[in-house]
């Protein structure tokens, strides 16, 4: 599904060049639930946003879908987002302007579908996390945790076949952040790939598999003590 | 405090130097559009005579009767017939009082080597150089017996005898017009009344300052013709006897009534008048009168010029248009630093500071916009001249109190436009505004 | 892609700011449609014809001094022939008034002698058989004058001409059939009537303000050399020597009589100069209303730059969201021209509506026409154009934003 093989990102100012990916190497299959953990300015929100398509990259390559897309052009990298990527952001990003159903409709819009389509798809997405009843308010009346699953509706109401999660509960308490939890999870049990971005190993936990990102690149786990002991302790306390 | 907002502002203005620029040229334009069109305005609609503009009125009287009237809205002939000014001057019930016509005539300088000329000459009674206050600088008016004997003598300008006579006194010399010698009783100082109240209906109230006064009688007696306008509802007949004893009218007339009892009593006598003119057969008309003062009759006869009020109702317009332009502005650029009012407000900041704050910023940009206008302006005043007749650009000047108003309106204005913006960023709530959406 | 529906959202959230840039459309509409109009209608009075050949034509204005008021007609007579002698001239005329002198004679005229009321008003010019070649008008009908036929007159005492040559403007008003060549005229409340012995192609009336709009192409010549002491010189220059005639001419008169005033200022003018003074009001009017226009255009365009920046800069995150839920950079672009085309329709919507308004009220206080719609029509569409113009700038910055943008945080 998503594969980076030497992949590196290069930021460069006038006076020094800073790698946030090194000789990136990640593998994501179909139906995976992939959490990426790191200490901040690992990269780990580099290699997000470029899996999202929303930065190109500097070396290597990127198959996404089966599709190399280091040569895509702008056009063709909005479609791909628009149509095969879902997004869920820590800080929600719904569009203050806009009522819940406006929020969800945005990225149908885009994709040029008819209206009948777009309210079935809407409406199931709101049924789905719970927030139907909720379809006129806007952003500012809800709760963080409503928010956050406002916007796991719009990343679901286009049917991607993948989706990334950026510190989707870093904004929320405790109580919400388990109930959106517990939805990604039942949204990757019903088939979905996803990707997450984390600093919380008791998140961490819950996916299939754990990346590790240090310094710009993906080290293995087991040479990590300290994330091991984590990981470890983390389960151990898990109700699952 | 003062100083620390007015610093503030200043250096907000620097921070969005193209912002501030596009409302400092808005309002500039905005203001020296309205204070241009303004200086028109305020020369054309000018009391040229404030002393005594409430005491000197114009009397109509209707020898034309309704069938003409109805084209006119029902009002009486602009100006008057021989007959009646001849009757009124003899009737002799106000103050003081004057027939009037712009005279005819050429000078014919004594120097043979000078070729005649004309220049602007009325031909009057005595009373009117005590009416309209004239000052002299030698010699005086002439004399109501002077008047009635048709006696040759003149008053001149004070431009003319510097022509003439160098600027020496030349009381007792001749004057030549129109081949016949005047005697000069008097040289009259600058005497310039802007409009030219005293004759509207001939000049549309611009016209050079009269240099040549004769009497009104000699120049009747001598048949010298009006240069201004003559209107007829009938063939007047053949020859000056008949034209003037004819209804045509192409006089104007004046009376000095210093209180309203006054003017009361003159409005009863024209009408009067005029019954008795019906009963003697010459109006088969009721009496139909009018008694104008200056300012009354230079808005009836709409003196400001058309191009003044339409330009300067569009200059209205477009400085409205540019106060909502730095409304809109204003607004833009307050919010977006919506995040330091609610650091202010969370550090103490009272609304009332916030609004002083905004405030005084709105002012310095009014400032700025009045200093633009103000350049402006003068480049508009040296324009009036595209527009309007020379006599009346050459009155659109850019003076002391032209200055102060265009500043003060432009200050007024931005903090008027700034009211909105600045209610708006009052509203910001104390917080460290982190949100960026 | 439209999106007309959540635009109008969004926008019921920014209600200040679209009511603002509304506002200031629809009040530059009012302006400028009002504007454009007096602009046209004052060059549609600079450009009528006046049925002179205009080039190689100047006028000389003369009043004698120390001569009987009206008894100058041997003193005339002496200029005129001068005048003719001159080598540069080719003909010479000495009237009462010519067009867009601004100063002359008007009457009503009549076709039934009992008749009250006149049936049309016209200008009357006085002029011996030389007026038709001097001024260029064009004979489409009848005959010129003969010389037999020009009788002196003082101006106080003018005998009702047997024949007269009217302008086809007033011969058409006078005999709507056609066929007034031969016909008669009753001047003013005269008992005696005129025959049309000539028709004119065109001749406007000495003035051009708008009091005589109703006439203005009504005139009529009478065979009669005025003999007052004020008169106006025509003479037509032999093509290609004006300038030296313009210089020649008033040396002559003085030469002949030196018991004259040539006002110094305006006495001596080429036609060329006749005209510019004429309509300087109303070149100069068009030309402020055309400056304001333009400032006016510019000032609201940079409103909506700035207004549309400001937007822009304050929803570069959402911008960032739409980028990363699949938004082209086609549909950011399109986004914001098609919020400013809805708040410009809006705008120009009232702002129609306010130019007539405005237009009407202009109509009950000055003498101004009716505001016709195609006026209407251009400003709406300059103003929707400026708009789009002025949107696109602050638009494409926006269609800049990358979509990472999403993913930063303030």
């Amino acid at each position: 599904m998503l594969k980076m093989t030497h992949l590196s990102k290069v930021y460069r100012t006038e006076v020094v060049e800073t790698y946030a990916l090194r000789d990136f190497n990640i593998n994501v299959n179909e139906g995976e639930f992939v959490a990426v953990t790191g200490p901040s300015g690992s990269g780990k929100t580099t290699f997000l946003t470029i899996a999202g398509l929303l930065e190109t990259f500097t070396g290597g390559q990127y198959h996404l879908d089966g599709v190399e897309v280091s040569n895509l052009n702008d056009n063709e990298r909005s479609k791909i987002r628009n149509e095969k990527i879902g997004f869920i952001f820590q800080a929600f990003n719904l569009i203050p302007d806009l009522n819940v159903y406006d929020n969800v409709e945005v990225p149908l819009r885009y994709r040029g579908m008819k209206s009948p389509e777009r309210k079935d798809r809407i409406m199931n997405a709101l049924e789905r996390v719970g927030l139907a009843s909720r379809a006129k308010h806007y952003p500012a009346e809800l709760s963080g945790g409503q928010q956050q699953r406002v916007a796991i509706a719009r990343a679901l109401a286009g049917s991607p076949r993948l989706l990334l999660a950026d510190e989707p509960t870093g904004n929320l308490d405790t109580q919400m952040a388990r109930g959106v939890m517990e939805l990604l999870e039942e949204i990757h049990r019903e088939g979905a790939t996803i990707v997450m971005v984390t600093h919380d190993p008791e998140l961490a936990a819950r996916a299939q598999r754990n990346v590790h990102i240090i310094d710009g690149q993906v080290v293995d786990l087991a040479e990590d003590p300290r994330f091991h002991h984590a990981v470890h302790s983390a389960r151990a306390n898990s109700p699952a | 405090m003062f100083a620390y907002y007015l610093q503030l502002g200043l250096r907000s203005l620097r921070k969005n130097p193209l912002l501030t620029l596009l409302m400092v040229l808005a309002i500039g334009c905005g203001v020296a559009a309205s204070m241009t069109t303004y200086s028109v305005f305020r020369a054309t609609s000018n009391n040229p005579i404030p002393q005594k503009s409430s005491q000197l009125y114009v009397p109509q009287i209707d020898n034309w009767g309704p069938d003409s009237s109805k084209d006119n809205k029902g009002e009486p002939p602009n100006a008057m017939t021989y007959t009646d000014a001849v009757n009124l001057m003899r009737d002799k019930r106000a103050k003081r009082q004057t027939a009037l016509y712009p005279t005819a005539v050429s000078i014919v300088p004594a120097d043979a080597s000078m070729l005649p000329f004309r220049e602007t000459s009325y031909g009057w009674y005595a009373d009117a150089f005590g009416m309209f206050d004239i000052p002299f600088q030698y010699g005086q008016g002439w004399t109501a017996g002077e008047d009635e004997s048709h006696a040759s003598v003149a008053v001149i300008g004070k431009a003319l005898n510097e022509k003439l006579f160098n600027g020496g006194n030349s009381v007792g010399k001749n004057i030549n017009l129109n081949g016949r010698d005047y005697r000069i009783v008097g040289v009259a100082d600058k005497w310039n009344p802007e409009p030219v109240f005293y004759d509207v209906t001939n000049t549309n109230g611009f016209d050079d300052p009269i240099q040549v006064f004769i009497p009104f009688t000699r120049a009747v007696e001598l048949k010298t013709p009006t240069s201004g306008n003559n209107n007829c509802n009938h063939d007047p007949g053949k020859g000056w006897d008949e034209w003037i004893r004819s209804e045509c009218v192409w006089l104007g007339f004046w009376a000095e009534l210093p209180t309203k009892a006054e003017a009361d009593a003159y409005r009863q006598y024209l009408n009067g008048y005029s019954a008795e003119q019906q009963r003697a057969g010459r109006f088969r008309w009721a009496p139909n009168t009018r008694l104008r003062n200056v300012v009354e009759w230079l808005d009836y006869q709409k003196v400001v010029p058309q191009e003044a009020k339409v330009s300067l109702m569009v200059s209205l317009g477009f400085l409205l248009i540019c106060l909502v332009n730095t409304v809109g502005l204003l607004l833009a650029k307050f919010m977006r630093r919506s995040s330091e009012i609610g650091v202010r407000r969370a550090l103490g900041a009272t609304r009332r500071e916030i609004y002083i704050q905004f405030l005084i910023e709105a002012a310095a940009i009014g400032l700025a916009g009045g200093v633009v206008g103000l350049l402006l302006t003068g480049l508009g005043v040296m324009g009036v001249s595209l527009v309007f007749e020379p006599d009346i650009a050459k009155l659109a000047t850019l003076d002391v109190s032209l200055v102060l108003l265009t500043v003060l309106v432009a200050i007024l204005a931005t903090v008027l436009a700034a009211f909105y913006p600045t209610w708006r960023a009052a509203q910001v709530q104390p917080a460290w505004q982190l949100k960026s959406n | 892609m439209l999106q007309i529906k959540p635009i109008l959202a969004a926008l019921k959230r920014h209600k200040a700011g679209t009511v603002l840039i509304a506002l200031q459309i629809a009040l530059t509409l009012a302006i400028v449609c009002n504007a454009l109009f007096i602009i046209s209608q004052r060059l549609d009075r600079v450009h009528r014809p006046t049925g002179l050949v205009e080039s190689d034509l100047m006028a000389i204005q003369n009043r004698f001094v120390g001569t009987e008021e009206n008894n100058a007609a041997p003193l005339i007579k002496a200029d005129l022939a001068a005048l003719r002698q001159l080598p540069g001239v080719q003909d010479v005329v000495a009237v009462n008034s010519y067009p867009l002198r601004g100063g002359g004679w008007s009457t009503g005229v009549r076709t039934d002698v009992d008749a009250k009321d006149s049936k049309a008003h016209t200008t009357q010019y006085f002029g011996d058989e030389h007026t038709l070649a001097t001024m260029g008008v064009r004979l489409v009908e009848g005959r010129n004058f003969r010389s037999d036929e020009i009788v002196e007159a003082d101006p106080q005492a003018i005998p009702d001409p047997a024949a007269i040559i009217v302008s086809k403007a007033l011969a058409d008003k006078m005999y709507p059939d056609g066929h007034a060549l031969g016909k008669t005229l009753y001047i003013g409340d005269s008992k005696k009537p005129s025959t049309i012995v000539g028709i004119v192609e065109r001749l406007q009336v000495p003035w051009n303000g708008t009091w005589s709009d109703s006439f203005y192409e009504n005139s009529l010549i009478q065979p009669v050399q005025l003999t007052s002491a004020f008169t106006n010189y025509l003479i037509r220059a032999k093509p290609g020597q004006l300038g030296d005639v313009l210089k020649a001419a008033p040396a002559a008169l003085v030469k002949v009589n030196r018991m004259r005033v040539i006002p110094s200022d305006r006495g001596v003018r080429t036609f060329a100069e006749v005209r510019e003074h004429a309509y300087k009001g109303d070149r100069g009017m068009a030309i402020l209303m055309g400056v304001v226009c333009l400032v006016l255009l510019g000032i609201t365009a940079a409103g909506i730059v700035g207004l549309t920046s400001f937007w822009v800069g304050q929803r570069r995150k959402q911008i960032g969201v739409r980028r990363a839920l699949g938004a082209t950079k086609h549909d950011i672009l399109s986004y914001f021209l098609t919020e400013n085309l809805l708040i410009g329709v809006a705008g120009v919507v009232i702002g129609a509506l306010l130019a007539i308004a405005m237009n009407l009220w202009l109509v009950t206080q000055y003498e101004m026409a009716r505001l016709s719609v195609p006026y209407v029509l251009v400003g709406v569409a300059a103003l929707l154009l400026l708009g789009q113009g002025a949107t696109l700038a602050p638009a494409m910055r926006a269609s800049r934003v990358p979509p990472v943008e999403a993913t930063r945080s303030v």
